[in-house]
């Protein structure tokens, strides 16, 4: 008989992943646990599914990983439990198979990662593991696919483990009585969890001989759960030592790559170097498809002026519809690639050197190591930073991380600062817009911890593993980056086309000149609000609205209010498509010429192109220094856009997202005031 | 009697008792800090704090505080 549902189970960092892909990679899926923002792996191969537990420790859980995994195993019990051990690691790894061997289900074990025990000095046996515990243990090396056919001819003999923990007597008699209040499978695995003081669904009856056992055993002055690892601790120390055949402590290249990377001085310089490289990736590669969009935008728009439509239906096309769409899609390359690197450096092991090194800086303001990534990536885009926060431990942490990333002046933001300070700050353009960026992160370091205070979160433990440095498998990478970049358009196609449809009605309706607009009214009305910060032209103040789609949309909307709309020119159909050809190709050719600038050194200095030389003059009569200042202030901080909302209200919830829109509008409206008053 | 967060870097010693909240005490057992095991200073981050410890084949980081209650054997 042939098993059709398997589950990986294995320590955080054994490659799970890599073993999946090497097992079935070419049908992988990746999703997530049912209610949960935990990543899921999935892989079919003909009848056969091998579903990834989320990384554990132990059954006796202590993060949301390690409970969704034993939820999964009891609740929906896998016909074959496949355990991943790391053979490098391996007494380390023994305990949590000891611990699903008392579940009862038919079990095989893949001895994962022996090229690294090889480089380890370690000199394993297989066959004597197999031997006590009564189930298959196949060596593998996963990521170069040796041992996989085995595995899988393996899955097919899984057994049932024999039982081999040895508790203290009055451990097993309390075990026992549990045990006879509960019915169906992994009974004692149950009883066991149980007697630990886990929270499981059982009967009333479980429920009180547990209590009772417990306090009968704190009374004999013995703790549960140290008794119940103790027992699978020394057992798993006895197996350990029966598998080793001999081992010469070698030091390996992770050793090596710390003694760099986790230098006192060395390694913040590596760090920093290391996190350029990573925005350089993403943007160098993203530009060239991001312009691509934009141009498939204009062909579809001079298409749609060339057909015969009523004139508001033609522009309700273009500026709603094609525009929103356009504006979704633009976000994806740069999400893309960003996810791409995020995977990486997860994956890869620096994400743990990153939280090591800045743990402490991070402690300052309540946020753990582990939250430095996310805010980092908030300086590329909001979006994918606020999912990065996935990886941090609790809801608290996760909570002050999230409502600080939107304060990071993301690349979007930059074309707005480069223009007003060109502009307005000529001669030191370069350190207004770098102390844009500074306060943004001075913003976003005080919100995590104000919401630290005020809500009482507990500081996340600093404890965590840093695992071996290990190239990450490149098609669960790509495959992780393609369903997170999709789970963004389906989240925020909707949001984002109901934004564009309201602003292209406020930009539109009634039919005629602009300044007649409704949007040309309510900026009107609104713009008495910002006189004390500097700027009141309606044309300013209206530009706001739009730019709470996405921050870049602001120049454009200046743009267009204060020089007039460029009418799109009708386009036939060949010659658009000849467009789109060549543009293509242009976005192929740069993305390959990409590869070589990327190790060329960066381009520094500011850029205004576009229709900002234009708008010089026209600014410049509306506004003075003064209200530029508040202006960049106000824009730096005053909204998460519609994308980043939709991150928010995912992740947190839709009151938190509403949160963090009237929060920042209060800082930006107080910060703008007080920037606008430096300047005389 | 020597506590975790005292070592220099480069020196080790043997686990006597950790005394942590439940969850922290979970976590620790789980990466291998337990009565019994051998344990090694690596390094201490940059800022002084937290530090990097191998115990078997695990490099676990830890803040000082969190070190502070695995106490070591005495051994001369």
């Amino acid at each position: 008989m042939s098993a059709r549902r398997v589950a990986l189970l294995g320590n955080p960092n054994t490659g799970k992943s890599t073993l999946i892909n090497a097992l079935a990679g070419a049908q992988l899926q990746v999703g997530n646990w049912p209610g949960t923002t935990v990543e899921r792996l999935l892989a079919r191969e003909g009848e056969r599914t091998y579903v990834d537990l989320p990384g554990a420790y132990s059954l006796l859980a202590t993060t949301p990983e390690e409970k969704i995994a034993v939820r999964s195993l009891l609740e929906d019990p896998p016909e074959v439990l496949l355990v991943v051990l790391d053979a490098g690691n391996l007494e380390r790894s023994l305990p949590l198979l000891l611990e699903a061997g008392e579940l009862g289900l038919p079990t095989v074990v893949a001895l994962n990662l022996m090229d690294e025990a090889r480089a380890k000095g370690y000199r394993l046996d297989p066959g004597a593991l197999e031997a006590e515990l009564g189930v298959p243990v196949v060596p593998v090396v996963a990521s170069r696919g040796e041992g996989i056919k085995a595995l899988k001819a393996a899955l097919d003999r899984a057994a049932v483990p024999r039982s081999s923990l040895a508790y203290p007597p009055a451990l097993e008699r309390a075990l026992r009585a549990i045990e006879a209040h509960l019915e169906g499978p992994a009974r004692r695995a149950r009883a066991a969890l149980l007697l630990a003081g886990e929270d499981l669904p059982a009967p009333e009856e479980a429920r009180e001989a547990a209590r009772f056992a417990r306090a009968a055993l704190f009374e004999l002055g013995l703790d549960p759960y140290l008794e119940l690892t103790g027992a699978v601790f020394a057992r798993a120390r006895e197996l350990f030592k029966r598998a080793l055949k001999g081992h010469n402590p070698r030091p390996t290249l992770t050793d090596r790559i710390d003694r760099l990377v986790l230098h006192p001085v060395l390694g913040p310089v590596l760090f920093f170097l290391g996190m350029l490289f990573v925005f350089r990736f993403t943007f160098l590669f993203s530009a060239p498809w991001v312009t691509f969009i934009g141009r498939v935008q204009e062909v579809l728009a001079g298409w749609t002026q060339a057909l015969p439509l009523p004139p508001l239906l033609a522009s309700f096309f273009t500026g709603a519809l094609v525009a929103g769409v356009g504006t979704v899609l633009a976000f994806t390359p740069v999400l893309f690639f960003l996810y791409l690197a995020m995977g990486f450096l997860e994956t890869s092991g620096f994400l743990a050197r990153s939280a090591f090194l800045t743990d402490r800086l991070m402690h300052a303001v309540g946020l753990s190591g582990r939250a430095f990534i996310p805010l980092v990536l908030g300086f590329g885009c909001n979006v994918p930073a606020i999912y990065a926060t996935r990886t941090l431990e609790s809801f608290g942490e996760r909570l002050k991380t999230a409502l600080a990333i939107p304060f990071m002046a993301c690349s979007a933001r930059l074309p707005v600062f480069a223009l007003f300070a060109a502009v307005f700050f000529p001669e030191r353009a370069t350190y207004v817009v770098f102390g844009l960026y500074l306060l943004g992160l001075f913003f976003g370091l005080f919100t995590a911890w104000l919401v630290g205070k005020v809500a009482q979160t507990e500081p996340a433990s600093g404890v965590m593993e840093l695992p071996p440095y290990r190239w990450p498998p490149l098609r669960v990478l790509l495959a992780q980056a393609r369903v997170r970049t999709r789970d963004f358009v389906q989240g925020a196609t909707g949001p984002i086309l109901i934004a564009m449809v309201l602003i292209w009605a406020l930009l539109h309706l009634p039919p005629g000149p602009l300044e007649e607009s409704l949007y040309a009214r309510v900026a009107q009305t609104l713009s008495i609000l910002f006189e004390p910060l500097g700027f009141s032209d309606w044309r300013l103040v209206g530009a706001l609205i739009p730019g709470f789609v996405a921050k870049e949309v602001v120049v454009g909307a200046l743009a267009v209010s204060f020089l007039g709309a460029e009418p799109a020119a009708g386009l036939g159909l060949l010659a658009g498509l000849h467009d789109l050809a060549l543009a293509f190709l242009a976005a192929l050719k740069e993305t390959f010429g990409a590869l070589f600038a990327l190790f060329g050194l960066p381009r520094l200095g500011l850029e205004a192109g576009g229709s900002a030389p234009a708008l010089a003059a026209p600014l410049s009569q509306v506004l003075t220094p003064r209200g530029a200042l508040g202006y960049l202030v106000f824009v730096l901080l005053y909204t998460p856009c519609v994308a980043t909302l939709a991150a928010l209200a995912q992740e947190l919830g839709r009151r938190w997202a509403a949160f963090s829109v009237a929060y920042q509008l209060t800082v930006a409206y107080l910060a703008a005031l007080l920037a606008s008053r430096l300047l005389p | 009697m020597r506590r975790l967060d005292e070592l220099s870097p480069g020196e080790e010693g043997r686990i006597q008792r950790v005394s942590a909240p439940k969850g922290l005490l979970r976590r620790l057992f789980a990466l291998g800090l337990r009565p019994g095991a051998r344990v090694r200073l690596l390094r201490r981050a940059p800022l002084g704090d937290p530090l990097e410890v191998r115990v078997g084949e695990s490099f676990v980081a830890l803040r000082k505080h969190e070190a502070a209650g695995v106490v070591l054997e005495d051994e001369r």
